[in-house]
């Protein structure tokens, strides 16, 4: 029988899929997938445990955050493409304009 | 005119705003027109002040943020009255001695603003707007310093601001949690001081808030040991920043102490006598001592304005009529004399470009006028009778001595100490042989700075002379604090060392 | 009687604010001579005021206006005028109207002659608030007034430079002016706690009021006021160890020194103490007293030791002041204020002369003082050499002249309270004073003619300023003879000031007076024998002498001016100068920017994190939340 704590496991290893993503990668764009990853793993816990609870909140801030993680994806692109048009490059190292 | 003080506060703001449209010619008149008309507007407030009440007059209360009880609330008793007067007269006499000639636009609408917000400390009743124009002046003296001062400017001015404005925001923490006790204790905000007076907290609170209060008006007092930011800021701000910093800035800390402290905290206070005594001591010797170790006139002066601050604060603490009298009267004698010394310093660096006493010597021969009126403010600085210096000085000592004989004897070292510093200062500038070629051509005062300086010798005499006209409206409310501390305090110790004078007690 | 008394109070005031109209421009005679007309009106008014009281009795008491009030203290300007206060206002305004025609003359090259007139006018002023003041505190306001006039006429010449001590004892006026202020204020803090003692315990500072809650105070209260108000009468009357200033206090013009430092100001300290007689005579204080009586009969030997061996014209006076103001304090402390009152004012006409005599040599010999550089001048400077006789005889205590009775009476109170050592010295110090005071008057009057060598062209002074000293000179020789008339009046004050020798002094009375009589012609014969003879027996200056240890120590003052100079003068400077770069800079400043710099500092360190790039700070923030969380989760277990 798979139960609650599979789901988290799961959810807890894409999360550090997606953290460690976030750390190593380089480019923006993988940046972004990493995001969306760790963002998943989130809603993955967050449909499992309102199953668990029979309780729907959890299953609703999913979509909530699917819709937003959608949107932001949008948003976020459109800057990347303007960065990449301007820079030629997507690479973090070579972004670092804002150097203290 | 209902509004007396609100138009008293923000003519010079105003009319500093439409400064910016005045030809720079004129830009020096300008000032001086309206520095004179706010002065004679505080003229008018003198007069029309009932010397026989003690509370507070000419009130004005706008709500604010009425849900948290903080409003446009302004009034003035005798002791903050006289404070006012001063200071539009030392920003008069200031603006007119005045001798800076780059960019002057610029540095008479800082003064103005300047005056705008000293004035708007002493008539505040709010402790937001007090607050407010409390850290608002110091924007224009940094700017003061920092535009016009000498070769290490910045780093002086940064330290004023930076030093005084650490003491403020503790103050700042003192004062909201005082909003929310009073909250606490009667469901209602309020940030009026008023207000606050008919708190009666427990002396471990107490304790904290005078604490808080006591950094924030220690700095700008300023008290040992946190004195060392007022020798950089005097050596190096304008004349004009040390006459206005000197006579007004530092008394903001000592009306501070009489308008939070004193009536918030009297038990606090009551206990606080020692260790404040012993700083005050500290202040009065130490300093005077160091004044005498300089070698340029105008850090004796600076050092000589932080001795005196001592016996103001020794004053506010001896917790009866004669020396808080005295105390306040000290502050508005410390304010003109000290103020004029500076503007004498500065009339013979604008000659001389250089502020140091082995450069001059037998000056008297030279500048007679210049010679004499050093002299008399010399005399009123080191307490002389009949001058202004005396009646204040004494007024303290007198009043310390019921709290401790000993300390008082240390204090009163202030006048033979005082005497030393002040005296060498004399005879190093002034007499001696006229010896370097450079003095010998030296020009006596001109008219415009006789001008500016007479009305401040007019008033050293006449003050010490006859200081009832002013002494007996501070009396009265000074009177009327001490019963209000006798009332207020709750522990013994506290309702035996406030003492409230025998003739107000039989009043009663 | 109102208007005497503020006429007899501000003519000076007046003459001080009409000279200082002038004082900028050059000299001008008539200021001179409205100056003196206006403190001869102040005389006359006083001595109309003194003959009023002593033909009705009745003392005049007026209140002005209010000065001070605050808290329960009320203090105004009021004016007394008993028979205390009205001696003082004669002798005062008599000796200062001589003094002012004299600078008249004296003054006469000086291109700040008018700026003179208006200090020494206002000098008379604050003297005349000193002595008139019904409180304590007005009497305070001219204290410290005599003391600022002091200062300015005393630093008069305040163009002259500084010299070492070898070269000039009191090292340049503006040196010694200072000098004289500054340690006048160590006196005055004294003066204002005993101020603040008798406020808080009496509740007033009328000298009535006070004096009439004494007997209600404590052992304690009365002996410290007593202390603390006689501290503040050691410094003007520059008692040991408060003395160094009155011989530096030459510097000034000779006039000055003449009014201020030997007829008036410095008897300040002695009428504090007769003024407050109803405090010094309590029983409580009695030891109090006698201190000052020892401590008078000591500084009474001790200026005249170093007297006697002092080549400087000006200062062998300074030192005879300083001498007779210890015979005054002497009296005092024994109760018989009364004759200290009396030698006050008898020594106020013949010292004034004895100085205005000297300043008349100064004159002749072109501001020369020293005594071995002069000699026979009599031939020359006739008047003068009359006039100095006299004085000096007045001093000695010659019989019939006013040093005679006033100091006479002084030594007999000493035998009565049978404190015979302090009659001993007494007796002694009598000798030495007739000794040095006709050294004096030999050797620049008589002997050889030791000034032709060195080229100096002597002349007498001018007649009118002759004529003008000739009231002095009267009043030096018959002062004496109204002595009982005087006791008469001012017996009347009360008992306090009443003091009579017992029955078996008077049965002495006569040998004692004998004795010191001897003892004096002694000291005047000594010194004719070894300074006033011509030819072989001429008096030289010799080296041995010059160079004994005595003589070492005397000049040189008891090294008392060499002891406070590296003892008190350069310690101070040498602490201050510590605390300001040591202490202030280094440790209470640093402090301070260290704080600051730490703040700084950490900021620049952690400024590195911010490299921008985006991963970098992605990781810091991940960094964070580990954190956070490690934090969060150990505080979870911990509660």
């Amino acid at each position: 029988m798979i139960g609650l704590s599979h789901y988290l496991v799961v959810s807890a290893i894409l999360f550090s899929i997606g953290l460690v993503g976030v750390l190593r990668r380089r480019n923006l764009l993988m940046l972004f997938f990493a995001t969306e990853i760790m963002l998943n793993a989130v809603n993955i816990a967050f449909a499992a445990i309102s199953h668990y609870y029979n309780d729907l909140t959890g299953q609703m801030f999913a979509f909530f955050i699917i819709a937003v993680a959608a949107s932001e994806v949008a948003v976020g692109l459109g800057i990347l493409i303007v960065l990449y048009k301007k820079h030629g490059s997507l690479d973090l190292d070579d972004l670092a304009t804002m150097r203290g | 005119m209902d509004n007396i003080l609100s138009i008293l506060v923000f003519f010079p703001a105003v009319a500093g705003l439409l400064g910016f449209v005045v030809d720079k010619e004129s830009a020096r008149a300008y000032g001086i027109t309206v520095t004179m008309i706010t002065f004679l507007l505080s003229l008018w407030l003198w007069f029309s002040f009932d010397t026989a009440n003690a509370g507070m007059q000419f009130v004005e209360m706008i709500p604010l943020i009425p849900d948290m009880g903080i409003s446009y609330y302004l009034g003035v008793d005798g002791i903050s009255l006289f404070i006012i007067l001063m200071t539009t007269l030392m920003t008069l006499v200031g603006m007119v001695s005045m001798g800076e000639t780059k960019n002057i636009k610029n540095m008479i609408i800082t003064l103005l603003f300047l005056e705008m917000t000293m004035l708007g400390v002493f008539v505040a009743l709010d402790a937001i707007i007090f607050y407010l124009f409390w850290e608002l002046s110091l924007v224009p003296m940094l700017y003061i310093i920092g535009a016009w001062g000498g070769p290490l400017r910045i780093y002086a001015s940064i330290k004023f601001f930076l030093y005084t404005f650490t003491g403020s925001l503790i103050m700042l923490v003192g004062m909201l949690f005082v909003a929310y006790l009073y909250h606490s204790l009667t469901g209602v905000w309020s940030f009026s001081i008023t207000d606050w007076y008919a708190l009666v907290l427990p002396v471990d609170y107490q304790l904290w808030l005078f604490a808080a209060f006591f950094i924030g008006f220690a700095i700008k007092v300023p008290m040992f040991p946190f004195h060392t930011w007022i020798p950089y800021a005097h050596g190096q701000a304008p004349t004009i920043g040390s006459v206005i910093l000197a006579a007004v800035l530092l008394k903001m800390g000592t009306y501070g102490f009489v308008r939070f402290s004193l009536p918030m905290f009297p038990d606090a206070s009551v206990m606080a006598i020692t260790p404040i005594a012993v700083l005050s001591l500290i202040m009065v010797i130490y300093t005077a001592m160091i004044a005498y170790a300089q070698k340029d006139i105008k850090q004796v002066i600076a050092y000589s304005s932080v001795s005196h601050m001592g016996i103001i604060m020794l004053g506010l603490f001896a917790m009866n009529a004669e020396g808080l009298s005295g105390s306040v009267f000290q502050m508005l004698s410390h304010g003109i004399v000290s103020g004029a010394l500076f503007m004498l310093v500065g009339m013979i660096y604008e000659r001389r470009q250089t502020k140091l006493m082995s450069e001059f010597g037998g000056l008297a021969a030279v500048m007679p006028k210049f010679a004499i009126i050093f002299g008399i403010m010399l005399m009123a600085s080191v307490g002389l009778p009949l001058t202004i210096g005396f009646v204040g000085e004494f007024l303290v000592l007198l009043g310390f001595y019921q709290v401790s004989p000993m300390m008082t004897i240390l204090a009163g070292t202030s006048i033979i100490l005082g005497s030393v510093y002040m005296l060498r200062v004399m005879k190093f500038t002034f007499f001696g042989p006229l010896d370097k070629e450079e003095n010998k051509k030296l020009k006596d005062l001109n008219t415009r700075e006789t001008w500016s300086l007479i009305p401040l010798v007019a008033i050293v005499i006449w003050l010490g002379v006859y200081p009832k006209p002013v002494l007996g409206p501070i009396d009265n409310s000074v009177n009327a604090l001490l019963v209000f501390m006798d009332e207020k305090a709750i522990t013994k110790e506290a309702k035996d060392m406030i003492k409230v004078p025998k003739s107000v007690k039989e009043a009663k | 009687m109102e208007n005497l008394v503020y006429i007899a109070l501000f003519a000076p005031f007046v003459g001080s604010l009409f000279a200082a109209l002038f004082g900028m421009s050059e000299r001008k005679i008539f200021v001179g001579i409205i100056g003196s007309a206006l403190i001869g009106l102040s005389f006359l008014a006083s001595a109309i005021l003194a003959y009023n009281l002593y033909t009705t009795g009745t003392v005049v008491q007026v209140r002005m206006m209010d000065w001070i009030s605050a808290g329960d203290l009320n203090v105004g300007f009021g004016f007394v005028i008993d028979q205390i206060s009205v001696t003082m206002m004669t002798v005062v305004t008599l000796v200062s109207t001589i003094v002012h025609i004299y600078a008249i003359g004296y003054m006469d090259h000086d291109k700040s002659f008018n700026r003179f007139f208006s200090y020494l006018s206002a000098f008379v002023f604050s003297m005349m608030i000193l002595v008139m003041s019904d409180n304590f505190l007005g009497l305070f306001i001219g204290w410290e007034g005599v003391g600022v006039c002091s200062w300015l006429l005393v630093g008069f010449w305040y163009h002259k430079p500084d010299q070492k001590r070898e070269d000039n004892p009191s090292i340049s006026p503006s040196w010694a002016a200072n000098e004289a202020f500054i340690m006048n204020r160590i006196a005055d803090l004294g003066m204002l706690i005993g101020i603040f003692i008798l406020y808080w315990n009496t509740g007033s500072l009328q000298y009535d009021v006070v004096f009439a809650q004494l007997p209600y105070l404590s052992d304690s209260v009365l002996m410290w006021a007593a202390i603390a108000l006689f501290i503040g009468a050691m410094g003007k009357s520059a008692q040991f160890p408060l003395h160094t200033w009155l011989t530096d206090a030459m510097e000034g013009p000779t006039p000055v020194s003449a009014l201020i430092h030997a007829a008036t100001m410095v008897t300040a300290g002695v009428f504090l103490v007769i003024r407050a007689n109803p405090l010094y005579s309590m029983e409580a204080v009695a030891g109090v007293s006698f201190f000052i009586a020892s401590l008078g009969t000591f500084v009474a030997f001790y200026a005249a030791s170093m007297a006697l061996v002092e080549r400087d014209l000006k200062r062998i006076i300074a030192y005879s002041t300083l001498s007779q103001l210890g015979y005054m304090f002497a009296a005092a402390g024994l109760g018989a204020y009364w004759i200290a009152l009396f030698h006050l004012a008898a020594h106020a006409f013949f010292k004034a002369l004895l100085f205005l005599g000297g300043g008349n040599v100064m004159h002749a010999m072109h501001d020369e003082l020293d005594l071995f550089k002069m000699g026979g001048l009599r031939k020359k400077m006739r008047g003068t050499w009359i006039y100095m006789t006299i004085a000096s005889i007045a001093l000695a205590g010659l019989p019939f002249f006013a040093g005679f009775y006033s100091k006479d009476a002084i030594i007999e109170t000493a035998f009565n309270e049978g404190t015979y050592v302090l009659w001993g010295i007494l007796v002694l110090t009598a000798g030495m004073t007739a000794f040095y005071s006709f050294r004096q008057v030999f050797l620049s009057f008589h002997g050889e003619e030791r000034y032709k060598a060195l080229g100096f062209d002597p002349h007498e002074m001018y007649k009118f300023v002759l004529v003008a000293m000739s009231p002095l000179a009267i009043l030096a020789m018959i002062t004496g003879l109204f002595m009982n008339q005087y006791k008469a009046f001012i017996y009347k004050i009360g008992e306090s000031v009443q003091y009579e020798m017992s029955d078996h002094t008077h049965h002495l009375a006569v040998w004692l007076i004998l004795l010191v009589v001897f003892i004096a012609l002694s000291g005047i014969a000594l010194a004719y024998f070894k300074y006033a003879r011509t030819g072989e027996h001429a008096f030289k200056p010799d080296e041995k002498t010059a160079n004994g240890f005595f003589y070492k120590l005397l000049i040189n003052q008891y090294y008392v001016p060499v002891f406070y100079e590296n003892f008190i003068t350069k310690p101070y400077m040498m602490i201050s100068e510590m605390l300001w770069t040591k202490v202030d800079l280094k440790i209470v400043d640093a402090t301070v920017d260290n704080i600051a710099r730490f703040f700084y500092n950490t900021g620049d360190k952690t400024r590195r994190m911010e490299t921008g790039n985006l991963s970098n700070y992605l990781n810091w923030m991940a960094l964070g939340a580990v954190i956070l969380l490690v934090v969060a989760a150990i505080s979870a277990m911990l509660v």
